[in-house]
């Protein structure tokens, strides 16, 4: 495939759950940049946004692999995170956990900017629903949003991954009761308060079912994780896949 | 150190140093930086607003207020209203109406209209109008039918009516009764509760507070069972709203 | 009132497992919830008036000092009495002592949410002075013994089957089928108490600085009553309740009740300004205001947590919170539940000992979202498990387990390199031969094993992303 000297350039920041348990989701992302035209770069030295410490209250062990994503990002240009939690924890959270740091502080937040979750990449910057011709019609399919909480509530992403899903050829997008509710999952809440987060997640499961929908769709693989793991435990018979898949099966 | 000072103590401590008192005229500060004649000057743009406007807003107030869970009738006059105040009273065959004594009353209107009916009224008064107690009247409040005031505003944004206890206005005549019938009379209606609380910081500031106000918005209601609404727990549960101009 | 906070596992669990409960809760979303939504969907300029709320709100706590000197400037110029309580206690007292002087021996209540952190109403009955509770939802409270499960409506969680159960049983009257007729019941058990007692208190939803003013909201005419029949009004309050001016009041009411029920206004909207004026029919001839600080001076000390002074206690978080809407208000252990809760419950009682509060959280973001004030709630509740673990302004709270700070050591080790992450990646898979099957491990051992009791957990991909990427490569 042709590389122009102009082509759009990002850097992919898979996130360690991905990267570690879902790495198929990581290629589809990379497939469906391509087919837009961005020439996608992996730095090797990524490791993880530090969220998981960072939301227990470990300030001190998440900086330094935070930190060490701040300078392996700098001056880099585009980031693409296909996780919407990683992406907050980026561009909304280092404020917090380098608010007593002035110089990561102040890198942290020129990163921010160039720092961009998958969907937003994919319909704001690179506007492929306005592309013709750019996906094809495979197998009918119906399909219902699952809104991760950091996407939706701490960067404003809910138009995007809807409009993308709903120009997808064959794919019908019913949404659910709820959609907007968290699933649960929470991090470590999903093992500490398990009780409390199976019931958040039998609820969400009884809204996907009650839409009668061959896959729930998201941006987030915790939130999938937890969701998909429930799915499989009840034998739903319903998909739960990231939404760079649903767009790479059809790019 | 007392007690009270202990307490401004602690609080100046966790605020840390700072100026003794606060820039009122900041982006995003109350109202408090307005002088007394910046309030005098938007009460008195609020009172030629009404007036002009009075019409449109008793219209607005007639909406909003059947919104609110107000039985709305309108009329011309007092007149007319008064026919139909009648008209409630017999059908609830009402035997007592206390009623408040602000000037649209006070010419013994109500007494009137409801003379052929033989009912009890019984202005809510004290001293020289008056033969009875303080708890005299609470006891005929208490076991009256229906409750029946002028006011001294209404707000067409909420659906409101104001009273504002006096000599003339009792706090009860309004709360014990079952029923309460509240005459609103054009040139009385605000557009929101924004010229209310202005009006009555001019109020304020010309020493005329008063002790109490109530903004009436409907029936007495309660949704504490099973989110299902319903109505007259402690206050009336059936209100009218009598538009008179 | 004692905290139970440290009891939220028994209580959340207890709550889970209860069919009524969870029935009762199911209402939520689609009642107070919606409704806010709806009301808010319906003011014009919405967002601008939670901004100058918000702004309102800080600057009042910025100078705080300032307006609480100016309420009692003023309340004492209306003719009332003012009272500052450096705590729970010294509020309890000062009421009680008033009671005792002045012979009271029936106190009507409003709903005051101070009052149970004073736990009022036990101190009261010790010194044989009975208090009703005048609210329904917290008369029914009372009756049951019980504390209130959600502040705007206390007995939410009871269906109208318990409740006359409840009143069957306490009142000695018989099982009525229907709302009207058990809320006609209330009316007339409490119509005599309204008319006997001998003291008034309420709490105050705002109280104005400039005229000394307390702002009472409510729907069923118990405030009226409470401020309008005894010869005594106490109101009780939050220091921080506090707003400038009395112009300042329509921005607030207009935030506060769209938000708490999603009405336009309330019912009743209610001022109260000294005693009754030497004139008046009717009205209390004494106004106490009693202005309660009991720890919420520690949480204006820190500039991580004043802004949970500016909430408004409509509830809207706890109505948005799919935690609450799960577990409901007896869980967290204490006056104020929900997301709220967890930050002013810990810090007014004792934070090690409320620290699931702030962790039995998702961090989603509803609360934040739903606040009319703009409350970062998930900011702070991050601050309060950063301080529980690391300890730093209130080391004295550090409470984390050495099971939890050796997995966070082992895991940033891992994620230290990108060779730290295939090296446990190796590990990991490894670690997992015993438990996978086709792809899926059914059964985590503890203590992940609450995972799996619910979900499927994934093995461990064998060829990580980072692996792979040198066969996608450059392309």
């Amino acid at each position: 495939m042709n590389q122009t000297d102009n082509a759009v350039k990002a850097s992919l920041f898979v996130t360690c759950i991905i990267d570690q348990f879902f790495p198929e989701v990581g290629e589809a992302a990379v497939r469906v940049l391509r087919r837009l035209g961005v020439d996608v770069e992996f730095d090797q030295s990524q490791t993880c946004c530090g969220q998981p410490a960072f939301n227990n209250g470990f300030w001190n062990d998440a900086k330094p692999t935070a930190r060490r994503l701040v300078d392996s990002y700098e001056g880099e240009g585009n980031v693409v995170v296909p996780s919407g939690s990683c992406a907050a924890m980026l561009r909304v959270f280092y404020n917090e956990l380098f608010h007593d740091e002035q110089d990561t502080l102040r890198r942290a937040q020129a990163l921010a900017p160039h720092v961009f979750e998958f969907t937003e990449f994919v319909s704001d910057v690179l506007g492929a629903e306005n592309r013709e011709g750019l996906f094809h019609a495979t197998k009918p399919m119906r399909v219902t949003y699952h809104e991760s909480c950091h996407l939706k509530r701490e960067l404003g992403v809910d138009l995007q991954p809807r409009s993308l899903i709903k120009s997808l050829p064959g794919v019908e997008l019913v949404e659910m009761p709820q959609a907007e509710v968290c699933c649960g999952f929470g991090g470590t809440f999903s093992v500490k308060y398990a009780d409390i987060s199976a019931a958040m997640l039998n609820d969400k499961i009884a809204n996907i079912q009650s839409a009668n929908v061959d896959a729930v769709v998201a941006g987030d693989m915790s939130c999938l994780m937890h969701i998909g793991g429930g799915l499989e435990k009840q034998e739903a018979g319903i998909r739960a896949i990231h939404i760079a898949q649903l767009l790479d099966e059809r790019i | 150190m007392t007690e009270r000072n202990e307490f401004f103590n602690t609080i100046r401590q966790a605020l840390g140093p700072q100026t003794e008192a606060p820039n009122l005229t900041g982006t995003g500060s109350s109202a408090l930086g307005d002088n007394s004649d910046a309030v005098s000057a938007r009460s008195q743009a609020i009172q030629a607003y009404i007036d002009e406007q009075s019409g449109p807003l008793m219209d607005s107030l007639s909406e909003s207020a059947t919104g609110a869970g107000w039985k709305v009738a309108r009329f011309d006059d007092l007149d007319k209203a008064g026919d139909h105040i009648v008209g409630i009273v017999r059908d609830v065959e009402a035997n007592l109406v206390v009623r408040s004594r602000q000037d649209v009353l006070e010419s013994g209107i109500v007494e009137a209209w409801l003379a052929s009916l033989g009912v009890d009224v019984v202005p809510m008064a004290l001293g020289e109008h008056s033969e009875h107690t303080v708890d005299e009247l609470r006891s005929l409040a208490e076991r009256a039918d229906i409750g029946i005031t002028g006011v001294d505003y209404a707000i067409a944004e909420t659906g409101s009516c104001v009273l504002i206890p006096s000599a003339q206005v009792s706090r009860l005549v309004s709360l014990l009764p079952p029923i309460h019938i509240a005459i609103v009379q054009r040139g009385q209606v605000l557009p929101t509760l924004d010229e209310l609380f202005t009006i009555r910081r001019r109020d304020f500031l010309d020493g005329n507070l008063g002790s109490y106000m109530n903004l009436i918005s409907g029936p007495s209601r309660s949704a504490d069972i099973e989110y299902t609404l319903v109505t007259g727990v402690h206050g009336p549960g059936e209100v009218h709203m009598i538009l008179v101009g | 009132m004692q905290s139970h906070t440290k009891d939220f596992r028994q209580g959340a669990g207890a709550a889970l497992s209860d069919p009524k409960i969870q029935a009762n809760l199911e209402g939520l979303y689609n009642g107070f919830h919606q409704a806010r939504i709806d009301a808010s969907d319906q003011t014009p300029d919405w967002e601008a008036l939670q901004d100058k709320g918000r702004a309102i709100k800080a600057h009042t706590l910025d100078n705080l000092a300032y307006y609480l000197e100016m309420v009692e400037r003023n309340v004492i110029a209306s003719g009332g009495h003012i009272y500052f309580a450096r705590d729970a206690e010294a509020a309890s007292n000062y009421v009680v002592n008033l009671a005792k002087e002045r012979g009271i021996e029936l106190v009507i209540k409003g709903k005051s949410m101070v009052s149970e952190e004073m736990a009022l109403n036990h101190r009261l009955e010790e010194e044989g002075i009975e208090p009703v509770e005048t609210d329904l939802g917290e008369y029914i409270v009372q009756l049951a013994e019980e504390t209130p499960f959600h502040i705007i409506a206390p007995a939410i969680h009871k269906s109208r089957v318990e409740v006359s159960e409840l009143f069957a049983e306490k009142l000695n009257v018989p099982m009525y089928d229907n709302i009207e007729d058990l809320t006609r019941e209330a009316r007339d058990q409490l119509r005599q108490k309204f008319v006997d007692a001998g003291m008034g208190i309420t709490g105050a939803n705002f109280i104005v600085a400039e005229t000394g003013t307390v702002t009472l909201v409510t729907n069923e005419g118990n405030g009226r009553m409470c401020t309008s029949m005894p010869k005594i009004h106490v109101a009780i309050t939050g220091m921080e309740k506090v707003v400038p001016s009395i112009e300042d009041l329509g921005l607030f009411l207009r935030l506060l009740i769209r938000s708490a029920t999603g009405q336009r206004i309330s019912s009743y909207v209610t001022t109260v300004t000294g005693p009754r004026g030497e004139d008046e029919v009717d009205g209390p001839e004494e106004f106490h205001l009693v202005i309660v600080d009991n720890g919420r001076s520690k949480m204006l000390a820190d500039p991580n947590l004043r802004e949970a002074l500016y909430c408004l206690r409509c509830g809207a978080c706890l109505n948005a919170c799919p935690v609450y809407r799960k577990v409901g208000g007896h869980a967290y252990g204490w006056v104020y539940p929900g997301p709220i809760g967890a930050i002013v419950s810990p810090m007014l009682t004792n934070l090690s000992e409320a620290k699931d509060l702030p962790f039995a959280s998702t961090l989603c973001g509803a609360c934040k979202e739903a606040c009319p004030v703009k409350i970062n709630i998930p900011r702070m509740l991050l601050y309060l498990r950063k301080e529980l673990t690391q300890g730093e302004t209130y080391p004295e709270h550090k409470s984390v387990s050495m099971a939890e700070s050796t997995a966070v050591k082992g895991w940033r080790a891992s994620v230290s390199s990108s060779f730290m992450m295939r090296l446990s990646n190796l590990g990991g898979r490894l670690l997992q031969l015993p438990f996978v099957r086709g792809g899926r491990i059914d059964r985590l051992p503890s203590p992940l094993s609450g995972w799996t009791k619910h979900r499927k957990f994934p093995a461990i991909a064998s060829k990580p992303f980072r692996t792979r990427w040198k066969n996608i490569g450059k392309k």
